[in-house]
């Protein structure tokens, strides 16, 4: 029978270098893809049976709970917008930041009655999820792809739901966190069905890496 | 608009709902004859339910899928009614109507189109083939052990070897949160993160709660209470009471019993495999295999489902959603015989009537013949 790879989707940009990062200290080093120029789409270890691609980070819990991939890596959010049934195994502590209801000063009033207000995010199940279940207010929500913070100043919105890291995107542009909805990190995900198929592999990946993480 | 436009329209079916037919059907036939036959050998008797029922047959109390993801419609005098999301919910009900002073167990198998109305893009089909059996009025691990033998010997029969059917027990979670004072909405949640392998989320909601630390190192140690034998070696060191001890009895009593079935080499445990409702009372499974993101089976003991309908009768069941397990034997490329095609004979005018006497003759010895004019 052809060797099983366990194969891992990490999310394109700092969260992958972190995860590479972390993988090299419990030994497993893929140089290949340390490379910036390299074409290639998929990288091996040999050694360990390891096999990592790089995707966009709402497709990674598509991938996993396909099978596609065995093992993810992603930002919390993502989890939470895109309810995928994957098992999220691991908080890998790094990648931290919140997500907000933020707008302009005034627009606080609004969130502290039921009153119908517009809201506009990136995360139109998050967003929806937090007035509708936690604060039982009737929102409108629209969703938009990006620069997010454009939608209060321009009237498009009364408050945004959306990632704060540092907040200075926010103050540039007059704008203020009013609630935090949930703090966010990087987790992994796994398959349900890899978890119980390779039970022994990817249980060791798990205690390795919460090992490192404990140091 | 033209008449030939408005035409091309109606040729794609709605989402999540398709045509079968031609090779895949047959290989669809051919599978679910095998897994039939394997239920038929272990004496189990075909029943038939209605397509749609009251509403209230489904509902949140007896269900296993969300009401929301129900298709409800009203009948003429207002009544709601429902599409079945699957078929336990109506074999109890049978089990309650025509077997109510029946002592001894009842087994039913069942084969239908179950429909969901899931949301969309998630790449799911709202209606689905599924196959299962039910064995109702034995509590034993004989009568657990035996639903998980005909599962195997089900898959095993459609030519699949590489799978494992993984067994928790719903009564260890239960035992623990019990005699910890747990309430139900922490439970429930708990139940959610647990099944989901999610360790830190479901420590996260202790500590809120204020549960004691034994308690916590106890349930957030389910979540790492998976493998083989060991796992229930494991899982004996966290029970601090009796529910939870039983339940690993039970584990072991029935992998002893599918044992002189030759068949434990397929099972492992996963004391973590917990249903998001409350319906599953002993021991619960599901059967995994390469190549699908999804169960190939789910299965488990509902004592008190029947119960709901008024006839107080342990039960115990599985189900295999068919279409997923012929996706998986698609990427297993495992092979599956077809039905010999048809002859095909050529006729004329003149020469219909010998051309149709042969057909006739080869039809009467079993023979498929399809008549085609030349």
């Amino acid at each position: 029978m052809e060797k099983k790879y366990l194969t891992v989707a990490l999310t394109k940009g700092r969260l992958a270098d972190k995860t590479l990062d972390l993988f090299e200290k419990i030994g497993i080093t893929v140089d290949e893809m340390k490379d910036k120029g390299t074409r290639k789409l998929i990288f091996t270890n040999e050694e360990t049976g390891l096999r990592f691609f790089l995707a966009k980070g709402p497709d990674v819990p598509t991938y996993v709970e396909y099978g596609a991939a065995d093992i993810g890596v992603v930002g919390s959010d993502i989890i939470m917008e895109e309810k995928r049934r994957v098992y999220e195994v691991l908080d890998l502590g790094f990648g931290k930041c919140r997500m907000c209801v933020c707008g302009p000063d005034k627009a606080g009033e609004l969130l502290k009655h039921h009153e119908m207000i517009r809201v506009a995010s990136k995360y139109p199940n998050i967003a929806r999820d937090y007035f509708y279940n936690i604060k039982q207010q009737t929102v409108d929500i629209i969703k938009l792809n990006g620069s997010v913070e454009l939608g209060p100043i321009v009237g498009l919105s009364d408050v945004i739901v959306d990632i704060v890291e540092t907040g200075s995107t926010l103050k540039e542009n007059g704008l203020k966190v009013l609630e935090e909805v949930c703090p966010l990190s990087a987790r992994m995900i796994v398959n349900q069905v890899s978890m119980q198929m390779d039970t022994e592999r990817i249980s060791k990946l798990i205690f390795d890496i919460k090992e490192q993480l404990g140091k | 608009m033209k008449l030939s436009d408005s035409g091309k329209k109606l040729l794609h079916t709605p989402e999540g709902l398709r045509d079968i037919y031609g090779e895949e059907l047959k290989i669809k036939g051919n599978v679910t004859g095998k897994i039939r036959r394997e239920m038929h050998l272990y004496g189990y008797e075909d029943i038939q339910t209605p397509t749609f029922e009251f509403f209230d047959v489904f509902s949140k109390e007896i269900g296993t899928t969300p009401s929301r993801e129900l298709y409800k419609f009203f009948d003429k005098d207002g009544s709601t009614l429902a599409l079945r999301p699957d078929f336990t919910p109506s074999c109890a009900r049978c089990a309650a109507k025509y077997y109510m002073d029946e002592k001894e167990p009842i087994r039913f198998c069942y084969e239908g189109n179950a429909y969901t109305n899931t949301s969309s893009l998630q790449g799911k089909q709202r209606e689905s083939t599924q196959m299962g059996v039910e064995l109702i009025g034995d509590d034993s691990a004989f009568a657990d052990a035996e639903t998980i033998a005909l599962l195997i010997n089900s898959l095993q029969s459609t030519g699949l070897s590489d799978f494992r059917i993984s067994v928790g027990n719903a009564g260890y979670f239960r035992g623990i949160c019990e005699n910890a004072g747990i309430d139900e909405e922490t439970e429930f949640s708990l139940r959610e993160f647990i099944s989901g392998k999610n360790f830190f989320a479901a420590e996260k909601l202790l500590e809120e709660s204020g549960a004691g630390m034994e308690v916590s190192r106890n349930l957030l140690g389910i979540t790492e209470l998976i493998g083989s034998q060991d796992a229930l070696e494991r899982a004996e060191e966290y029970a601090d009471n009796e529910m939870s001890m039983a339940a690993v009895k039970r584990l072991r009593d029935v992998y002893e019993v599918l044992g002189q079935y030759g068949l434990e080499k397929f099972v492992s445990f996963d004391l973590s495999m917990l249903s998001k409702y409350n319906y599953y009372t002993g021991i619960i499974f599901k059967g995994f295999t390469y190549g699908v993101g999804d169960v190939i089976a789910t299965g488990g003991r509902y004592d008190d489902l029947i119960g709901r309908f008024g006839k107080n009768s342990p039960a115990v069941g599985f189900m295999i959603p068919v279409d997923a397990l012929l996706e998986a034997m698609r990427r297993q490329k495992i092979k599956v015989e077809l039905p010999e095609k048809a002859t095909v004979i050529k006729y004329n005018e003149e020469d219909y009537k010998k051309k149709l006497k042969k057909a006739q003759e080869l039809r009467s010895e079993g023979k498929s013949v399809r008549m085609m004019p030349e």
